[in-house]
């Protein structure tokens, strides 16, 4: 009881901080005398601006039996069928021509900050992927006794993990790229998958060697091959435990993936960029910016939890 | 193959040597014969290579030199296949070494679906025996973390028997129990031996090896010092270092 009332006072500490925090955020915006405008970004987010309905040849507009309008081309063909729009523009008789707005039409459509979130779900997924697998082999590799396959595996990793990504980017854009004819996408994947790996390969390392040896032994003694006692019995096991560590590295992939932006691909941070020069809003782009990045690594991160959750059964 | 070996000696070891990297000779000259259906015990101080001669006999430990036959096949042979050899050899660990991410039932069930490649059925149903046979059908759900150490053992035994193996192992299987447990795991081991089944046990229970034991080794220093029948083992020493030794465990 006693304890419980102490925790009160200190969370609502910790509202206090955070409501002083925003606050100050506030004042200082303020301050600078800066014209907040959020409604600004929302159509970059989603929009339902009408768009036009355009007549594709020159014809006439007549009424069907039923009296709805349809578009018929000198020929006497139905063009285009007027029945399915509500906000129509043009009357039964009216002499059209190829261009001309027939009706107007109101759609919700995805912004470019969406299609940015999109691109950057895409190559992040891709990425996971790639990274996932990579890591697995590499991280086998290197714990393997056979030394060409072992000291591959360790170049590799000093390699990528003692070169900034940013610039592992342009060595695969401009010149693996260059050589194997990529695509600015698939060049974004390879680096990043290519960079996440070597990290991935050490959490997998890690995990592997902090399983008992005893393990490996029980699997031997009962008949496995090496190939199926880390399947069924080593993997397992190491997998539930670097489950944290791989989480943490799978935000930082998410994070990292900004960074393709600077070969062009239109992820959501170079979208953000795009707004910003269309908008004149960059605080409250930025902020926007950050807030979709922060919704992608949480519910990673919750997904994690989840399973974590999941695997807990056997403790 | 060895399914089908119907002679008497299960297990020879000849002049076997174990050199470790470090220059540490674990094993000297080490010669043993386990006939079908014997229960062979051995003793001896830790460190004494007690446990390095049993891992050797499923080549958890190479050899340097020498030559073992298990099941009437030469193990460093070339032809052998160490994996197939080792489902005829059951061990049990002083740690137990039950996979923790899988039921007791999953356990004793994962080889005999992975190695044997029964079907889940089959594999189902001869592991609750199993694990009736050992007294945890009540148990066969448990994850290994909430199970005492003497039902842990228990289903390791169970795990071993999954491959029908003919020859079981034991590597101080109730050192690392606690008192009032060691009984039940070595009433699952005299089980097996009336059943016949040929079993080596390193052990610090000489209860057990005056009881169940056909024949007791004494090793030190690396060294197979006496190979003789419970009773002149331990009636009558007469190795001088055996003597000093009974002395200090009785």
């Amino acid at each position: 009881m006693q304890t419980q009332y102490k925790n009160l006072g200190w969370n609502a500490l910790f509202v206090l901080i955070l409501v002083a925090l925003g606050g100050l955020v506030f004042l200082s915006g303020k301050k600078i005398d800066y014209n907040w405008n959020w409604q600004r970004v929302v159509p970059y987010i989603v929009n339902n601006q009408a768009s036009a309905v355009t007549a594709p040849e020159d014809g006439n507009i007549v009424s069907n039996a039923e009296g709805d309008l349809a578009l018929e081309s000198l020929a006497g063909d139905v063009l285009v069928d007027l029945s399915e729009y509500e906000d129509l523009l043009v009357y039964e008789g009216d002499l059209i021509f190829e261009g001309d707005r027939l009706a107007s039409l109101e759609e919700w459509r995805i912004g470019p900050l969406t299609e940015g979130l999109i691109v950057t779900i895409k190559i992040s997924l891709w990425s996971l992927l790639f990274a996932i697998v990579l890591g697995l082999i590499i991280g086998l590799m290197r714990i393997s006794s056979n030394p060409a396959v072992k000291k591959l595996s360790i170049a590799y990793v000093e390699l990528i993990r003692g070169t900034p990504l940013l610039v592992q980017i342009f060595i695969v854009y401009f010149f693996i790229g260059t050589v194997f004819d990529l695509e600015r996408f698939v060049a974004g994947v390879i680096a990043l998958s290519l960079f996440t790996a070597a990290y991935v390969a050490e959490i997998v390392r890690a995990g592997i060697q902090s399983i008992p040896k005893g393990q490996m032994e029980a699997a031997r003694s009962l008949g496995m091959s090496y190939p199926k006692a880390m399947i069924y019995v080593i993997l397992p096991q190491a997998f539930k435990r670097t489950l944290p560590p791989l989480a943490g590295q799978f935000i930082n992939l998410i994070k990292d993936s900004s960074l393709v932006s600077v070969i062009s691909i239109t992820d959501l941070t170079k979208a953000g960029r795009e707004v910003v020069s269309g908008s004149f809003a960059p605080f409250e782009v930025w902020f926007t910016v950050a807030l979709l990045y922060l919704l992608l690594t949480s519910s990673l991160s919750w997904a994690i939890q989840r399973l974590e959750k999941r695997l807990s059964a056997s403790d | 193959m060895t399914r089908d070996y119907q002679g008497n000696d299960m297990i020879v070891a000849d002049k076997i040597n174990k050199i470790y990297p470090n220059g540490c000779h674990a094993l000297k000259d080490v010669s043993a014969t386990v006939h079908r259906g014997e229960v062979v015990v051995i003793v001896g101080p830790s460190g004494s290579g007690k446990s390095t001669f049993l891992r050797a006999l499923n080549q958890l430990e190479t050899i340097s030199s020498g030559s073992i036959t298990v099941d009437g096949t030469d193990m460093y042979a070339k032809s052998t296949d160490i994996n197939k050899l080792r489902e005829e050899v059951g061990m049990v660990f002083q740690n137990f070494n039950l996979f923790p991410h899988k039921t007791a039932l999953g356990n004793v069930m994962l080889a005999p679906l992975k190695v044997a490649k029964r079907d889940a059925a089959t594999a189902e149903t001869d592991a609750r025996d199993l694990l009736k046979r050992v007294g945890l059908s009540d148990r066969m759900d448990n994850y290994p973390s909430h199970l005492s150490g003497g039902q842990q053992q228990r289903v390791a035994i169970a795990r071993a028997l999954a491959m029908k193996p003919n020859i079981m192992l034991f590597d101080e299987p109730t050192s690392a129990l606690d008192p009032e447990m060691v009984g039940e795991v070595l009433d699952v081991m005299k089980g097996l031996a009336a059943e016949g089944m040929t079993m080596v046990v390193v052990t610090h229970e000489m209860g057990f090896a005056r009881e169940v034991a056909d024949r007791v080794l004494f090793m030190e220093d690396g060294e197979l010092l006496v190979n003789e029948t419970p009773e002149a083992f331990f009636d009558d020493p007469e190795n001088p270092r055996l003597r000093q030794f009974l002395s200090m465990v009785l």
